[in-house]
């Protein structure tokens, strides 16, 4: 057989692992961004795509190789040589980034030595992404692009921008990077615990995309979510940056995915957390998240993201029901921290179930003029809810057409339906008996 | 059962705005498909051909004259070719309908390899 083909087509050809493309692009980027200096994070990102089309080009015709990922690393080390040689304006650097490069070269033949080179650099490039001279949805948009491996039209489909927008604020990101003169190291001491404090919301708000669903593309979504999982594991996983809120993040956001599949029925519908199959949760999951529910519990320190993994675990740990009272302290705890409307409302709802739909209706109606909500689907749903509780269905009509004005999703907009049918089926069937 | 050749032409810019995810999933596709005539015994052969236009050889008036090419008016360029072998140009043609390379834009040249009834 010709050496330098890997598994003929047709042999029990290699099979490539999911996002394994994408994962490593975002490693390579990581590693000539290192490599070439922030600056140049435009050029890493054009030698990497090279040599994925590269593969594009030759493995339809030799097969998958052995081994995809030094295949890829190889081909884009050469290409950022082949850069360093034409390219003037290295001059006096080309050098010594050409040994660096080859170093990286050397340890390809070592997987273990390798992983740990490239997750460093990875670690190091959301930093970079986070950095204080960058305005939050461009932390978000420069993250999944540069380390998520997401392009433009992805983004754009996520956080349901236009792919021109996104274009846009990619590449004032890396003009402002460049302007800052951003350095690919980690920040020390206190300059560590703020950009920590940005790393992490950015992984939280990646999720949070992701989880809610509001509309979109539903494929796209669930990446999302697999992806900030990923980012908070190595946050979490790696020495300096491993506090206990990453360990609090990624325990939140492993109790929460580890619902993901029993969120919906096979209809597509939303399936309420009362009603889920617990037999569907992912209990790897949950066993992750109880792992680095632990771990961040050293030390002095409770963040947001503590409170609302106890949350999480609270509903994952239950088996049959929800012990609502211990979730409900937890809310109260959750809104002395961080007093939004959303927590408030989530608040509402463990309230309910602990004191009954009228004391939950009662903080609805304080958060009814709140501007942060008047976009939000949820709070006219819950008070449907409620309402329709207390047996008022005229009234749950009236705020499940509301909440159906507003911006959600298609399987939000059935669920929303069907309970607004379910109300008003009954106001029909009354008044029937009434003029009867 | 005859020979045939898939001459498989593309326009390898219409690739650089494809993502990661997108590249996976195109080179499954087409790994699937090679995988299918292979276990079918139908594959001779796959190459790809280098990036480079290529040389094209001439001989005016009896002297040579080599020049870089072939350069046509399309952006297609000749990016590689399959062997397989079939009963008929039909079942051929039909190997390449699910070709993923279609579906990509790209177009497939079929040719039978002509054995002089040997």
């Amino acid at each position: 057989m010709d050496p330098a083909r890997g598994a003929p087509p047709g042999s029990d050809a290699h099979q490539l692992v999911d996002h394994l493309f994408r994962n490593r692009a975002g490693q390579m980027v990581a590693w000539l961004t290192r490599v070439f200096g922030p600056a140049r994070l435009g050029l890493a990102e054009e030698v990497v795509q090279d040599a994925l089309v590269k593969a594009l080009q030759q493995w339809p015709y030799s097969g998958i190789p052995d081994n995809p990922a030094a295949w890829l690393l190889r081909v884009a080390r050469n290409g950022a040589l082949d850069i360093l040689r034409r390219d003037v304006s290295f001059r006096g650097r080309a050098g010594e980034i050409a040994a660096e490069i080859a170093r990286t070269g050397d340890a390809s033949g070592d997987p273990i030595a390798l992983d740990g080179l490239l997750r460093d650099d990875e670690l190091r490039m959301i930093f970079l992404c986070c950095h204080p001279s960058l305005p939050r949805d461009a932390r978000v948009a420069l993250s999944l692009k540069t380390v998520g491996g997401f392009s433009v039209a992805e983004i754009a489909r996520a956080l349901l921008a236009s792919d021109a927008a996104i274009a846009q604020r990619l590449v004032r990101a890396k003009r402002q990077l460049r302007d800052a003169g951003a350095t690919f190291e980690l920040p020390g001491g206190p300059d560590l615990e703020v950009r920590l404090e940005s790393v992490l919301e950015v992984i939280y708000l990646l999720f949070n995309e992701g989880y809610s669903a509001h509309a979109g593309d539903d494929l796209v979504r669930l990446d999302l979510c697999g992806e900030a999982l990923r980012l908070a594991r190595l946050v979490a996983g790696f020495g300096t940056t491993s506090a206990p809120a990453a360990h609090a993040l990624t325990a939140l956001i492993a109790f929460q995915a580890a619902r993901m599949p029993a969120r919906v029925d096979g209809a597509g519908d939303i399936v309420l957390l009362e009603q889920q199959d617990r037999a569907r949760w992912d209990p790897g999951l949950i066993a992750l998240g109880f792992a680095h529910l632990e771990r961040s519990a050293a030390g002095p320190v409770m963040t947001a993201y503590h409170i609302q993994a106890a949350i999480a675990a609270v509903h994952a740990g239950g088996v049959t029901a929800t012990p609502w009272a211990t979730v409900l302290q937890l809310y109260d705890d959750l809104l002395a921290l961080n007093p939004s409307p959303v927590v408030a409302l989530n608040r509402a709802v463990a309230l309910s179930k602990v004191a009954g739909p009228a004391r939950a209706l009662e903080t609805i109606a304080t958060l009814e003029n709140d501007p942060a909500l008047a976009n939000y689907y949820l709070l006219p749903a819950v008070k449907g809810r409620l309402l329709a509780e207390t047996g008022d269905r005229r009234r749950a009509a009236t705020a499940f057409r509301a909440a159906l004005e507003r911006p959600c999703s298609q399987p939000e907009r059935r669920w929303l339906q069907q309970r607004l049918a379910e109300v008003e089926g009954t106001e029909a069937t009354e008044s029937t008996k009434e003029r009867n | 059962m005859a020979k045939y050749m898939l001459l498989l032409h593309d326009d390898p810019t219409s690739f650089a705005t494809l993502s990661p995810e997108q590249i996976q999933k195109v080179i499954e596709k087409y790994v699937a498909w090679g995988t299918r005539l292979k276990q079918a015994g139908l594959l001779s052969e796959s190459h790809k051909l280098t990036d480079e236009p290529g040389k094209v050889v001439r001989a005016p008036g009896g002297a040579v004259r080599v020049t870089d090419g072939p350069f046509s008016e399309t952006k297609e360029i000749l990016a590689g070719y399959y062997v397989i072998e079939a009963e008929s140009y039909d079942r051929a043609v039909d190997h390449t309908r699910d070709c993923p390379h279609l579906e990509y834009g790209g177009t497939i040249e079929v040719r039978q390899v002509d054995d002089m009834g040997a």
